[in-house]
């Protein structure tokens, strides 16, 4: 069928000629009838044309975007292995022969409150100062986001500087980068902001691949070692604490009641996740770990961040660092590790599954390390959803302002031409006859609609794909679903007034005036 | 042989429970193939509900009616389209030609439907036959604005013709038009009845244009009050 779609004049013709006569009957003088009434088929075709459009380059964004999310997900995270402290379930794992969540009663406690509780997280993750009741928050918690274990929360103080040390000297792993987080007031003169602290090695702006720096640098290893009090801004923090986009390099802030000096902005260059409060990445502040350590008084790390050289190395040197780390901290054959390595792999296999589907499927593959490192991820999804949804709702809207527009007007026509329908019944038209003439007639529009949508939805993809840097995936698959839509929507259109045209008397609409 | 024959025709139109209206009282008449016949009346007498009757627009409350020796009285809708397509040429008052179609395009109408349907250059070809047979062919091309009443009443006729039926209803076929004109339209229709033999029935309440036929009906209040023959006009009824 659609190697044989007519091309010219000729073909075209002979089509018809082989036609059924009823069916050639109605494609004819519906296709005259358009013809004799250019104005309003043209102005019946561009309103369904712009709603079929509409809901071409919804799926073009769509698609788009999510290419996009696939390539930045690839670009940032495949290689990248994640090592926290403890070893904790993430947020909505069942425990293994465990206890299953009751259901919850009224909203006495905050959403997943309670499962915390009953998942036995030690007291110090509940007192630290994120959750304090008295601290108001505008954006959620970390712990909130990212589950406990993932934000640091889980506080087990079983990573030191010394394993990331050693970690490094595992082969393959490019660049390691300890961390030790904590959630601290920073102020800036009159200005207070409650934010993440990335107490990190100077290797992290290797790792996160959206980092660019907007002002200054990023601290330097001289300062690493010599524990200095210097502060790098995630976009956010410095928006919240020194105005949007100022340049605060050489100011200072306080956290902890000491005095750091600004060095550098660092912003994203992921227009998919452009920093947002709340976000970890750009609503951060990141000082030198060593300068936690000294201020702290502690040594432990909340988590270690590894590069594999390349990510087909990644479930070969995450074996390698499990079994480094469990033979540094002493753990038996039959003693569960004091760790969690996770890996993008497990997220990615099992993207669009179902969540059962996907756990079952990852744990029926051996050494695939567990879960997470979703927030990426995640975020980029959330607002490619969001912005697909209400594109999808505006081409809805329109689609349906272009069927009303269709139906309208053929019941206007069938209206204006009740004459015409009772003398083309007098000269032997039968019911069936005058039906299908207007039922074309409508099924035409939504064609010939449909095309022009499906190249005007194409030509403002690639408009808006060159003006405003999104991206766009235009498909036959996109192009087809519209153009099926229209017809559809035409053949929904053109019923009722077609039936109205074919239930006509002849005798009173030849006497119409 | 008849081309109409119709027997104690009734016509009851039920307006509510209470109120009807009898528009055709027992009417009886027969036409001869090649006749020219007029029926003529006042307006209420029911020449008009006749007229949808011997067309097949519509069925008798009772009565019958054979068309061609063909039982039509009790067709369906879609049987009775095919019989007009084939067997009737309808000509009316106000033309009823299609605004924004050529003459040769309306001429074409009746060639799309029904059981040939010929290909788009017989339709055409046969259409410029019938435009010629009302001397129009110089003005195929026209849209009906561009016609004079009188031309455009000819397009109507030879749109009547296309598909070469054996009866012509005419409807007040001169009602809209001048008196000279009107002759005009008179005379085609007398001599596409003398050259063709074409049976003709045309309605009207003018007597002088009743007097073109050969043969004229007088109707009142649903029944046939008179029924003669017109001496030296038209052809000969044959019998």
């Amino acid at each position: 069928m659609l190697k044989r779609l007519p091309l010219n004049r000729a073909q075209i013709q002979s089509l018809v000629r082989e036609m059924p006569a009823e069916r050639r009957t109605a494609l004819e003088t519906a296709s005259q009838s358009l013809r004799r009434y250019p104005l309003r088929t043209a102005l019946t075709l561009l309103g369904l044309a712009f709603g079929v459009a509409a809901l071409m380059a919804t799926i073009a964004l769509g698609r788009g975007a999510q290419g996009a999310i696939r390539d930045q997900v690839r670009a940032a995270g495949l290689n990248v292995i994640e090592i926290t402290a403890g070893n904790y379930r993430t947020r909505g794992e069942r425990p293994i022969g465990g206890v299953e969540a009751p259901a919850r009663h009224g909203a006495a406690l905050p959403p997943g409150a309670l499962e915390r509780l009953l998942r036995k997280i030690e007291p110090v993750a509940l007192a630290h100062p994120e959750n304090d009741p008295m601290e108001k928050h505008d954006h959620p918690t970390a712990a909130e986001r990212l589950g406990d274990s993932a934000a640091g929360l889980g506080a087990a103080a079983t990573l030191t500087s010394d394993d990331a040390e050693a970690i490094s000297s595992v082969p393959g792993v490019a660049h390691v980068a300890s961390g030790i987080h904590e959630s601290v007031r920073v102020f800036a003169g009159d200005r207070r902001w409650f934010t993440r602290l990335h107490g990190t090695d100077v290797d992290l702006v290797e790792i996160r691949r959206s980092f660019a720096m907007q002002h200054g640098r990023f601290f330097s290893s001289g300062e690493l070692r010599r524990s200095s009090q210097v502060v790098v801004l995630g976009s956010v923090a410095r928006d919240q604490l020194f105005g949007q986009d100022e340049d605060p390099v050489g100011r200072e802030v306080t956290i902890w009641n000491q005095t750091f000096e600004v060095v550098g902005v660092v912003v994203s260059t992921n227009w998919m996740n452009p920093g947002a409060p709340g976000d970890d990445e750009f609503d951060a502040v990141y000082t030198p770990f060593t300068t936690v350590h000294q201020l702290l008084n502690v040594t432990n790390l909340n988590s270690i961040t590894v590069t594999a050289a390349s990510s087909g190395r990644v479930t070969e040197v995450s074996r390698a660092i499990t079994d480094l780390l469990r033979e540094r901290h002493g753990i038996g054959e039959t003693q569960a590790d004091d760790f969690t390595v996770t890996t993008q792999a497990s997220e990615v296999l099992g993207k669009g599954l179902h969540p059962k589907v996907a756990e079952t499927l990852a744990g029926n593959i051996p050494n695939l390390e567990r879960t997470t490192l979703a927030q990426l991820a995640s975020t980029l999804e959330r607002s490619s959803r969001t912005m697909s949804a209400l594109l999808l709702a505006i081409a809805l809207v329109s689609l349906i302002v272009g069927a009303i527009g269709i139906s309208n007007v053929m019941l206007l026509s069938v209206r204006e031409r009740i004459r015409e329908i009772g003398l083309r019944m007098a000269v032997g038209a039968q019911t069936g006859d005058v039906g299908s003439q207007f039922l074309t007639e409508s099924v035409l529009l939504g064609a010939a609609g449909g095309v022009l949508g499906v190249v005007i939805g194409a030509v403002a993809a690639v408009v808006v794909e060159s003006s405003f840097g999104l991206a766009v995936e235009v498909s036959v698959v996109a192009g087809l679903i519209s153009f099926v839509v229209a017809l559809l929507t035409g053949v929904i259109a053109g019923v009722s007034p077609a039936r109205r045209a074919a239930r006509l008397d002849p005798i009173v609409a030849l006497g119409s005036e | 042989m008849a081309a109409i024959e119709v027997r104690d025709l009734v016509k009851t139109y039920v307006l509510s429970e209470t109120h009807r209206v009898e528009a055709l009282r027992g009417l009886t008449l027969s036409v001869n193939k090649g006749e020219f016949l007029s029926v003529l009346g006042p307006s209420g007498s029911g020449k008009s509900t006749l007229m949808h009757i011997l067309g097949c627009l519509d069925q008798p409350t009772s009565g019958e009616y054979r068309l061609m020796g063909r039982d039509v009285a009790r067709l369906g809708n879609d049987e009775r389209a095919r019989i007009r397509n084939e067997e009737i040429g309808f000509v009316f008052q106000s033309f009823h030609l299609l605004a924004r179609a050529s003459a040769l395009e309306n001429v074409e109408l009746p060639m799309l439907y029904g059981a040939t349907r010929p290909g788009r250059e017989e339709r055409r070809q046969k259409a410029a036959e019938a435009l010629e047979a009302v001397r129009l062919s110089d003005r195929a091309t026209h849209a009906p604005s561009q016609l004079s009443g009188g031309q455009q009443q000819r397009v109507a006729i030879a749109r009547a013709l296309a598909n070469r039926p054996g009866l012509l209803l005419a409807d007040e076929p001169t009602g809209n038009l001048d008196t000279r004109t009107g002759r005009e339209i008179l005379d085609t229709f007398a001599r596409l009845n003398s050259e063709r033999g074409l049976t003709v029935i045309m309605i009207t309440h003018d007597r002088q244009v009743a007097q073109y036929a050969s043969r004229s009906v007088e109707l009142r209040d649903g029944r046939i009050l008179t029924d003669e023959a017109i001496s030296g006009n038209g052809a000969t009824p044959s019998a």
